[in-house]
């Protein structure tokens, strides 16, 4: 068995995942707080569960989920995560989705709120960025972690009831195009999955391993126009937005919907929100880091002076 | 999945740039409050088919971590489930051909599809306005077209907002979708959306289970005249446009390549779809275009 560290919860697997943070065996009286097993993965313990897509399956405490001709996961109770392989799959692509949707279903059976979005270290606070697939948020986070931003989380974003963002595990998933233009040599790191030009990029001593109040949040999104816009996300749309970027929205069911909703109105009152909008042709990665840390600057500038 | 499903969703199928958004405008006009101005930037018709962020809700995970082939293989299972919910009829833009899945199985056709309404337009007028959504010359506008591999968002070195779209040529799009035996098939003429209207939108409408009243069809073509989403366009941009394409609704005009394209130009595209450009009687059996 390995024992590993991710969101600061101590993970007992099964499945060695070197894009988790590798700790110290656990003394015997101690228990991890997930263990994550090879097994049967049907659909047998789900009999009351709804239907929630044509390959998922959940209700309040368990998630069954099928990636087709890569494997099948339970998730339940936020503590016990079960994959089966398909016959002959490569490892890697066990964890790609193991550390995806599988590990976002089992925070949010924990109760975090959980954001499509990444997150970096300004100061003593953290800037979420949240969007849809595409939107350029990993180019972005390693963009912020170049220029000195350390990053708290990829893709998968965890926020508990203080508000406070959770460290998740210290990778990027960064495609090839992608690393090319930020300078990042790919010979040498590894490949999400054998046959995919896309790659787990570690980060080392660039990893945030502290919880961190939010200061901002910006939803990127692309436009049709040459130049960059942002926007105040204001009053209701703030909510709408959080519950709008929540991953994988659809797995919230029964009391666990209800209780999203308590924490997106809770979140949204508190935290500064603007929509950025860059253009969608070309890659200005440059200038979008300069817009964002300009903007996140300026929200800080009146805390500082008034210090 | 099983047969037990609603056939809920249409097709709007077409090769870009053959009006297929000038439908959609008519189709957002016949279903919205005829009384309230129309909004080129409100078209609410359903996703496009190769929307990537319609795919990985109904999946629940990355689209973005499975090859474009894996894609392909689930997308079916994606449509099937989304008219399972589908309260009503669904109407969604798609430029894909035709294609089968590894399987052999048809991407677009099964159980869960109502049909497709198929979109065609003259090849020697698609150049022009392709040439100008891509931002590339008339030249390679034609060579697109006759490409029989053509794909768009097909890089597997980056992530495309959009899923991978095979279309092949010109040819290949239209013979696929029109030879299509596994769900009722429309097809209708860009020219005739011009040169008939109401009739032509009267059938579409009567296909796709729409209002066919003829006055509330008249109503929505008038509000949606080609002219009317040109100067709306003027005033405020089209979230649809590509970038670096200063308009998107350009001349909409029938036969404007009489006046645009060279001879050589012509007869390159007429070499390279004859057979389909004469089944649809744009040449006829000399091979000269049909004005």
């Amino acid at each position: 068995m390995y024992t590993h560290q991710l969101y600061q919860l101590t993970a007992c697997s099964d499945l060695y995942c070197p894009e988790l943070i590798s700790i110290k065996e656990l003394n015997q009286t101690s228990k991890p707080d997930i263990e994550i097993k090879k097994g049967l993965a049907t659909r047998d313990g789900l009999s009351e569960a709804d239907q929630i897509g044509p390959y998922l399956y959940a209700n309040e405490s368990r998630l069954w989920l099928k990636v087709p001709d890569v494997a099948t996961f339970i998730v339940e109770e936020g503590k016990r995560i079960t994959y089966q392989p398909v016959s002959g799959i490569d490892d890697q692509s066990v964890r790609v989705f193991l550390l995806g949707s599988v590990l976002g279903a089992l925070l949010m059976q924990r109760g975090y709120l959980v954001l499509h979005g990444n997150a970096f270290q300004v100061g003593d606070e953290c800037v979420i960025c949240v969007g849809h697939s595409g939107a350029g948020k990993s180019t972005l986070a390693a963009a912020m972690m170049q220029a000195g931003y350390p990053v708290i989380s990829d893709d998968v974003c965890a926020i508990n009831d203080q508000g406070e963002i959770i460290p998740g595990f210290p990778r990027i998933k960064l495609w090839k195009d992608t690393a090319k233009k930020l300078g990042i040599e790919t010979q040498g790191l590894r490949k999400i999955r054998p046959n995919m030009e896309k790659f787990d990029y570690p980060l080392g001593q660039q990893f945030c391993q502290q919880r961190l109040p939010v200061k901002a949040l910006y939803v990127l999104n692309s436009h049709n126009e040459d130049r960059f816009t942002v926007q105040a996300i204001t009053k209701m749309d703030k909510f709408y937005a959080f519950q709008q970027h929540s991953y994988r929205r659809p797995f919230l069911v029964g009391k666990m919907a209800h209780e999203h909703i308590r924490q997106c109105g809770k979140f949204s009152k508190k935290i500064e929100m603007a929509t950025i909008r860059r253009p969608s042709e070309g890659f200005q990665i440059d200038a979008l880091r300069e817009f964002i840390i300009n903007d996140v600057e300026q929200r800080l500038a009146p805390q500082a002076a008034s210090i | 999945m099983n047969d037990d499903i609603p056939n809920n969703l249409f097709w709007l199928a077409s090769y870009p740039k053959s009006g297929n958004t000038w439908f959609r405008s008519f189709l957002q006009a016949l279903l919205s409050d005829q009384n309230k101005p129309f909004n080129i930037n409100e078209l609410s018709t359903g996703s496009i088919a190769s929307s990537r962020l319609w795919i990985d809700n109904a999946l629940g995970f990355d689209s973005a971590d499975l090859t474009h082939d894996e894609v392909d293989n689930v997308r079916t299972s994606v449509y099937q489930w989304s008219s399972k919910q589908a309260q009503e009829y669904a109407y969604h833009k798609i430029h894909d051909a035709y294609i089968s899945d590894t399987q052999k199985k048809p991407l677009f056709g099964y159980s869960g599809i109502a049909g497709a309404l198929y979109i065609v337009r003259n090849p020697l007028d698609v150049c022009i306005s392709l040439a100008n959504h891509y931002n590339v010359s008339i030249d390679q506008a034609i060579k697109i077209m006759g490409e029989k591999d053509y794909a768009i968002g097909a890089s597997t070195h980056r992530l495309a907002d959009q899923l991978r779209q095979k279309m092949g040529s010109w040819s290949e799009h239209v013979q696929g979708w029109l030879s299509a035996t596994d769900i009722a098939i429309k097809m209708i003429r860009y020219e005739d959306m011009h040169g008939q209207a109401l009739q032509t939108f009267m059938q579409a409408a009567v296909f796709l289970n729409l209002p066919d009243d003829s006055s509330q069809v008249g109503l929505a073509i008038e509000a949606c005249q080609f002219e009317k989403l040109q100067s709306q366009e003027k005033v405020t941009r089209f979230k649809e446009a590509p970038p670096k394409t200063e308009r998107f609704f350009r001349k909409g005009k029938v036969g404007d390549w009489q006046s645009t394209l060279t001879k050589q130009q012509v007869q390159t595209i007429i070499k390279d779809h004859y057979t389909v450009m004469h089944k649809l009687n744009y040449v006829d059996d000399q091979g000269k275009p049909i004005v």
